[in-house]
């Protein structure tokens, strides 16, 4: 079966209006904090930093109006699904609750953070916030959990169990979460969504595990994202540490490009850890 | 189709066998809390398991160590202690090695971010199991790992996949039952019309998926989980989305609702839930003649939130293969909502059960309903 990207989109605060990512110019992305702007104010308040990227990441790749809501009472859309990709999007509101708790007993808690100690917060919000009722997954896999998103993404097309997948990855900054990311590459707060079809768009390679972070295609790729080596785009040492965002923020940016080129796109993510997994992006038209 | 070749599980009242022969007995593990400072969390109870180096101080990467445990027991049950290929593993969990994240905040003990999840640990049982994944999908969260792990056999992504569920308790979510909670709950009382809440529980459970190539052991027929989101609240269950997702399940499994003979119900024992729950089964089961028998598990072991769809997994596999199902422990007066609705308690039932259904709901309104038939 076919699988194919028909939607992206990059929501990366702090980016210049001047700089691109490979050339490609993902827009201005307001900080969490702002989120309101674009989502509208009403339902926010208690929404983590990550949650709120993730949806301000979903709104833009759905191509929906500054303010645009989901109808009030309107039913799910049972055919599209959601998965997400987070390792630390609630680690900053588990550990301060903890701490709370420790200085002041429950008192010192809100109850309105009861969903954010549970780790599918992210992908959870996403459905109730635009209305999908299809599967609904969260993925937490470290260095691969972007790629892994997108082929549990293609995994659901597949098997029928929905007709549009949003995937979202997304990683928040906050201290917590950098200190446990320490030492390495700064953590930079980031989230990329793509929407994936069973056909039109850019096709979307069956997402396979890798070796190591250098993979060697048979007929040369027009672009190489990941981290291999010479002429390849590296996203992490271009922006620093996405971690789980990273792998949809790949995908986003291989299909913006091939959409603005065309040609073919090799996606490498991982770690020696985790494990690496790879995926190829091919445009109907021929490199350009 | 896809086979459950062997399970595993670890919870409060030990192993698979011995937990089930326990919960026939109406045994609940319930005990007071270690580790966390009770009196400041409101919560005084909950199941957890005991292991040695508890009477010292808590030990680090629990979750993680029960997970590993329970995946090399299953491989080896189901003859596959050194995997022939690769066997991709899916770890669903409610928190992940959150507990250790709350500990290294808050008394400086190590963690390194690839902690959090399990592909480390898994790996070094066996180079063989890769990919491991790691689906986050609260309450329901194995029960997704197990729909999964089916949709990969069947569509050749491999011939094998180990679903499995893990999960250690944190203070951060005993803080928000404790929140909410008039008093300290003493046990989990699934649909009972007195129930006072949820308690953890805590513990790990794997099962080995296997395609049609299979020639191992066989412990049932996996027909089919229907995975879905209610898309409708944060923490609140939807009748709507549990009926459908109920519907879903039987319509993947090819089944009616008059071919189930046992539903291991979520039953968290908290007054939406149940109540919605069991509106829910009344409402698909309407038309099922007497209905199938009911039971539930976490009087007796506690919520263990992303392991509990597995371990009522491996429950049901025990039902259809003894002709017996456990009481709900706790279940003395059922609530109002159950009316009409074949409940166990107080002692085991024997039935000549075919056909079983696992319900797990999760929040976030994420739900998986499992479907399984005895083994031919």
């Amino acid at each position: 079966m076919t699988i194919a990207v028909t939607s992206w989109s990059v929501w990366l605060p702090g980016l210049g209006p001047a700089e691109t990512l490979g050339g490609w110019s993902p827009g201005p992305a307001c900080r969490p904090e702002e989120a309101g702007e674009l989502l509208g104010r009403k339902g926010l308040l208690n929404k983590e930093p990550a949650t709120r990227l993730a949806l301000c990441a979903v709104h833009r790749a759905l191509g929906l109006p500054p303010g645009h809501r989901r109808g009030r009472g309107a039913p799910p859309d049972p055919d599209t699904a959601v998965v997400a990709s987070s390792n630390l999007g609630n680690v900053h509101t588990t550990c301060a609750v903890a701490r709370a708790v420790r200085d002041q007993g429950v008192r010192g808690v809100s109850p309105l953070d009861a969903p954010n100690v549970s780790s599918n917060v992210i992908a959870s919000s996403v459905a109730i916030w635009f209305g999908f009722g299809g599967p609904n997954l969260m993925v937490c896999s470290g260095h691969p959990s972007g790629l892994d998103a997108i082929a549990l993404g293609g995994l659901l097309l597949a098997s029928g169990r929905a007709r549009r997948v949003v995937a979202v990855g997304v990683e928040p900054d906050d201290p917590i979460a950098a200190a446990l990311c320490a030492p390495g590459p700064p953590l930079r707060q980031a989230a990329a969504c793509v929407v994936l079809e069973p056909s039109g768009g850019i096709v979307l390679d069956r997402v396979t595990e890798a070796a190591g972070p250098v993979f060697r295609d048979e007929a040369t790729p027009t672009i190489v994202i990941g981290p291999g080596g010479d002429g390849a785009l590296d996203l992490t040492r271009r922006l620093g540490h996405t971690y789980g965002a990273l792998g949809v923020l790949q995908v986003a940016v291989g299909a913006a490009l091939l959409h603005e080129r065309g040609g073919a796109a090799r996606i490498v993510c991982g770690d020696p850890t985790d494990g690496y997994r790879t995926t190829r992006l091919t445009s109907a038209r021929t490199a350009s | 189709m896809a086979v459950i070749a062997a399970s595993a599980v670890r919870t409060c009242l030990g192993d698979g066998a011995r937990t089930f022969e326990r919960l026939l007995s109406g045994e609940c593990g319930v005990a007071p809390l270690r580790h966390v400072d009770a009196a400041r969390l409101n919560v005084s109870h909950g199941y957890p398991v005991l292991e040695r180096g508890d009477a010292v101080g808590e030990p680090a990467l629990r979750a993680t160590r029960w997970l590993v445990e329970c995946v090399a027991e299953a491989l080896c049950s189901a003859g596959l202690a050194a995997p022939p290929g690769r066997v991709p593993v899916i770890v669903g969990t409610g928190l992940r090695e959150l507990r250790a994240a709350e500990r290294w905040a808050l008394d400086g003990e190590p963690l390194r971010a690839q902690q959090l999840h399990f592909a480390a640990a898994v790996g070094e049982l066996s180079a063989a199991l890769r990919p491991v994944v790691t689906v986050s999908n609260a309450c329901s969260a194995s029960g997704h790992a197990l729909a999964l792990a089916q949709d990969m056999v069947e569509h050749g992504e491999a011939e094998i996949v180990v679903a499995a569920g893990t999960d250690a308790t944190t203070a951060s979510m005993l803080a928000m039952i404790g929140r909410v909670a008039e008093r300290p709950t003493d046990s989990v009382r699934p649909f009972d019309a007195a129930r006072t809440g949820v308690l953890l529980g805590e513990g790990a459970a794997a099962a080995v998926v296997a395609g049609d190539g299979w020639r191992g052991p066989v412990a049932a027929v996996l027909l089919g989980t229907g995975i879905s989101c209610d898309a409708y609240h944060e923490t609140a269950p939807s009748l709507a989305g549990i009926s459908g997702a109920m519907r879903d399940a039987l319509a993947r499994a090819g089944r009616r609702p008059a071919d189930v003979d046992v539903v291991l119900c979520h039953g968290t024992g908290t007054v939406l839930n149940d109540a919605t729950e069991a509106l829910a089964i009344r409402e698909v089961f309407a038309d099922a003649g007497a209905g199938p028998w009911l039971t539930a598990v976490k009087g007796a072991i506690g919520h263990t939130s992303g392991a509990s769809a597995l371990m009522s997994l491996d429950v049901a596999v025990r039902c259809l293969d003894s002709g017996r199902v456990p009481p709900v422990v706790g279940l003395r007066e059922p609530l109002p909502e159950a009316d009409g609705l074949r409940l166990v308690a107080g002692t085991s039932v024997r039935c000549a059960a075919r056909v079983a259904q696992i319900n797990a709901f999760g929040f976030g309104g994420v739900n998986a309903v499992t479907v399984i038939e005895a083994r031919p």
